[in-house]
């Protein structure tokens, strides 16, 4: 089919969806959207914000005062009004991803462009965090932006998307490296030809200056929204405290309702150091492809983010048909597939049953979690492997690749 | 000795009052007098206090308000729902199920306000036997609008300020009564402390007990202590009469009178309509009230009420089509909908009796375990939704794990009307260790507090508060038995994917080759 005829179809398929849905049915669904991205409590937000009761005083609203700002002025609040926007949102963000993969190929249009839009408006993990009108739909689309003029090379803009990022949710710095490296060098596939990257200090540094002071920009214009800095204990201190242990699909919400009290600060300060521990690594081994070390490290944050959502996994997964190229030294993809349709069968089942059944013990949740955690992983290691791999080049005759 | 017994006053009273559902409403109420005292200053809580010396006044009681400095002191510890459609207004308005406390104190100490008010929930805790200390800040709120000060605030140039909280699934026992009964100059060996029975009281339909510390201007420090009960006759007099006595209700008659008490009187709130017979005469009788001074008159005194034309009490039926009319302007129902462990919603349905106006003002305190969404409040009068029927919202929100939320508001009830509030909530999920051990059971949720003013042209009356029954709402609960497991399991899940994606990254592939065994370099 004609690929510019493909695009329209979807998002058309996809508002109809958003119409068609019940829309109190996924509001509360602790699967598609976090104490962090939900809907609810993002009214609830603006609500108090417009009624000069400081939404940063209590613990309800998570979000950033950007959101407060925006969708108390420009930005439509009515259910309508929002399932239009949520699916704008996800158009842009395949458009995004088409346009990645064009840089990435130095071609114009390719007859992948609607199987990549399709894969990313169609992905499940994505459609429903939207449909539920979670804004973590809104992060994967700036995230993709940032992403898309990284790629073009359009600097100012994409360091002041990933600012954005990065102000609406924090683990998003894990993104700031291989994007500046993105910056230094190019979007184009090097995986099967690794070389080291080069840089000057000098082309950093004004990168650098220019991202900080969008930074200090967003985070004034957040002080003046909300009237003090009360905000960044409440958004970007949340997602290092865990103050709101609500089950999601992720590994940190039972791990720390059972911890014990005094482990507590411990084990927070480890799984946030863990989730920064991975970008170091990963950028310098993926030194000559940083849009793959970019995937990689996405791939991190959908597996051990706190407040994880179906839609951080989502964008790693919808990020893979970015790389055809090494698909075929994917070891294990049947296992990863299976591990992923095991999961999200028995998320939605398990859940269910503990919460609103009441047949199910938070055990029974708590095991699809690992489950997810494993697919996740599995998906992971897996293009971890494969990016490594196919620089060796085709398996021959006689010969095997083996670590040293 | 002479000279104190002047300055303090001792009254006792005793109001009974038969209800229209057959039970009787009791009230025990001791006040003492301390005259012409004033509360202690707040700003000499540096130095050290001047000694008190009392007789009357309860010890016990009076050092912890010198102690803390406070002016204005509310406990009540009650078990059971009142239903004010049929028993009315109580004579004592605080008879919220469980624990309430609240207490004005004058800032500007040289501790701070919630160190004292911290300091007066443990002493009161230690006093009453009592787990008035668990009221932490979880619990703490200062609803100014609905607790105002029953008595008069000194020194207008401090600023005061409320503490109150709520302990719902507290209950009260003979582990109460008996400090309680302490505090009285006669303890329970005469006078109308006499009646205080354990074994009847906590046998009661509806029983609380309460502590009523104010200042009044010109008069001293007054100390209420209050006994309520609603016992029902007709259970123990298998299920037919309502005849009752003293020695019937509370097992016991007034034997002698206290003799410190200045007065000591009974009160019987006589029926208007019906034929009744009344033992021993009355010393006097007056409104539908019949009055005995326990300090005239032969000991003992064992009052008795009868129903002479009645053979058997016959319950009024009441039809869904023509239901009792409440004795109250006000009937209150609160309810949580929803069977999900993870939301719902808050539905209070208020209906106005009267044919006239009445704006009540409505508290209601929100534990952080459940997480009010104001932005979805409704209200429906008569089934058409009419949210500009609430004004004067002030709502703050609760931090999880620190404080409650506290949303106060008033009303507009048309006349002859119903209204129905519905909130969304959300339910918390809470650490293992923040579970009770009975976790399966639930959480009791304070009460709602209405305050129903009445205008008549430029005239408005402010009634009593109203509180509504309180609420159990079901947690979501971990698996207790697991945490060393959920350490164990998501540990090895993250070292295995750490583990294998630094193996990847730290290791370099070579290729082998198979026929010659050597090693050739790969990336």
């Amino acid at each position: 089919m004609d690929s510019g005829l493909v695009f329209p179809l979807l998002v058309a398929g996809r508002l109809l969806l958003a119409f068609n849905i019940p829309p109190d049915t996924l509001k509360y669904d602790q699967q598609l959207s976090s104490p962090l991205t939900s809907h609810l409590r993002l009214q609830e937000g603006i609500f108090l914000y417009l009624n000069n009761i400081d939404p940063y005083s209590g613990g309800v609203f998570y979000q950033s005062p950007l959101f407060l700002s925006l969708f108390s002025t420009i930005l439509p609040t009515s259910r309508v009004a929002c399932s239009i926007l949520w699916t704008l949102c996800d158009a842009i963000g395949a458009l995004a991803l088409v346009r990645i993969w064009r840089f990435r190929q130095r071609v114009a249009s390719s007859t992948r462009d609607g199987l990549i839009a399709a894969l990313y408006l169609l992905n499940p993990y994505l459609s429903l965090p939207a449909f539920a009108l979670s804004t973590s739909t809104i992060d994967n689309t700036l995230t993709l932006l940032t992403l898309m003029f990284a790629s073009q090379g359009k600097k100012s803009l994409s360091l002041l998307t990933l600012a954005f990022v990065i102000q609406l949710s924090l683990s998003s710095i894990l993104l700031l490296v291989p994007i500046f490296m993105l910056l230094l060098s190019g979007p184009v596939s090097h995986l099967a030809s690794p070389h080291p990257f080069s840089f000057s200090a000098k082309r950093v540094l004004p990168l650098l200056i220019e991202f900080i002071t969008y930074s200090i920009v967003l985070m004034i214009a957040s002080t003046t929204v909300s009237g003090s800095w009360a905000w960044i204990p409440k958004t970007w201190g949340v997602s290092l405290g865990l103050p709101d242990l609500t089950p999601n699909p992720g590994l940190w919400w039972y791990f720390f309702t059972e911890m014990f009290d005094h482990f507590r600060p411990f084990f927070l300060m480890v799984f946030s150091v863990h989730l920064i521990i991975y970008i170091f690594p990963i950028c310098i081994k993926f030194q000559h492809d940083p849009l793959y070390a970019a995937f990689l490290l996405t791939g991190v944050l959908g597996t051990f983010k706190a407040y994880l959502t179906l839609s951080d996994p989502g964008l790693f997964l919808s990020m893979m048909p970015l790389f055809p190229e090494i698909y075929p030294y994917l070891a294990h993809p049947i296992v990863t597939g299976l591990l992923h349709l095991h999961a999200s069968l028995l998320l939605p089942l398990f859940h269910h049953l503990w919460i609103s059944q009441g047949t199910g013990n938070a055990n029974f949740f708590y095991a699809s979690t690992l489950v997810f955690g494993m697919a996740n992983g599995a998906a992971l290691v897996d293009c971890t492997w494969a990016g490594l791999r196919i620089a060796i080049g085709r398996n021959k005759e006689g010969y095997e690749v083996v670590q040293e | 000795m002479a000279s104190s017994r002047e300055r303090e006053r001792f009254d006792e009273d005793l109001h009974i009052r038969p209800l229209r559902d057959g039970k009787v409403a009791s009230t025990f109420s001791f006040t003492t007098l301390l005259q012409d005292a004033s509360p202690r200053d707040p700003l000499s809580l540096a130095y050290d206090d001047e000694s008190q010396h009392y007789t009357l006044f309860p010890l016990a009681l009076g050092q912890i308000l010198r102690t803390y400095a406070i002016t204005e002191l509310h406990l009540a510890l009650n078990a059971g729902k009142w239903r004010y459609e049929s028993w009315g207004f109580p004579e004592e308005p605080g008879v919220g199920t469980g624990a309430e406390l609240w207490a004005w104190m004058g800032d500007g100490a040289s501790t701070t306000i919630d160190e004292r008010w911290q300091g007066l929930r443990n002493a009161l805790a230690g006093l009453f036997c009592a787990s008035l200390g668990s009221m932490d800040d979880q619990r703490t709120t200062s609803p100014f609008l609905t607790f105002t000060p029953e008595g008069s605030l000194p020194n207008a140039t401090l600023p005061y300020r409320l503490r109150h909280a709520t302990l719902p699934s507290e209950h009260v026992c003979t582990e109460n009564l008996t400090p309680f009964l302490k505090l009285l100059p006669c303890k329970s060996l005469s006078g109308l402390a006499r009646l205080l029975n354990p074994h009847r009281l906590f046998d009661a339909d509806w029983h609380g007990m309460s502590v009523h510390v104010t200042w009044r201007e010109g008069q001293g420090v007054e100390v209420r202590l209050i006994f309520q009960t609603v016992i029902d006759p007709i259970r123990n007099s298998g299920g037919k009469r309502r005849d009752w006595s003293f020695e019937s209700l509370f097992g016991r008659v007034v034997e002698n009178r206290c003799p410190v008490a200045t007065t000591s009187r009974v009160r019987i709130q006589l029926p208007s309509e019906e034929t009744y017979a009344i033992l021993p005469d009355p010393t006097s009788n007056a409104d539908n009230i019949a009055t005995y001074d326990t300090s005239v008159g032969q000991d003992p005194l064992d009052v008795s009420m009868r129903w002479p034309e009645e053979y058997a009490f016959q319950y009024q039926i009441t039809a869904l089509d023509l239901p009792e009319i409440p004795l109250t302007p006000l009937t209150l129902q609160r309810t949580l909908i929803g069977s999900s462990q993870a939301q719902g919603q808050l539905s209070i349905v208020i209906q106005n009796t009267l044919s006239s106006q009445i704006q009540t003002i409505y508290l209601e305190t929100m534990p952080w375990l459940v997480q009010l969404y104001i932005h979805t409040l409704q209200i429906h009068c008569n089934g058409v939704q009419r949210n500009d029927l609430i004004s004067n919202l002030s709502y703050t929100p609760s931090v999880p794990h620190a404080r409650p939320a506290i949303l106060q508001s008033v009303l507009t009830l048309p006349p002859k009307s119903t209204l129905r509030l519905t909130f969304d909530i959300t339910k918390s999920f809470l650490r293992y260790t923040e579970h009770p051990p009975d976790a399966q059971r639930g959480w009791d949720l304070p009460p709602a507090v209405f305050v129903p003013i009445i205008s008549v042209g430029n005239r408005s009356d402010v009634l009593p508060r109203l509180y509504t029954p309180t609420l159990l709402v079901d947690l979501a609960t971990p698996d207790f038995s697991m945490p060393y497991n959920v350490i164990i399991l998501s540990c090895t899940l993250m070292t295995l994917i750490f583990g294998s994606i630094f193996n990847l990254l730290t290791r370099k592939f070579v290729i082998v080759d198979l026929k010659q065994g050597k090693e050739q370099k790969g990336s």
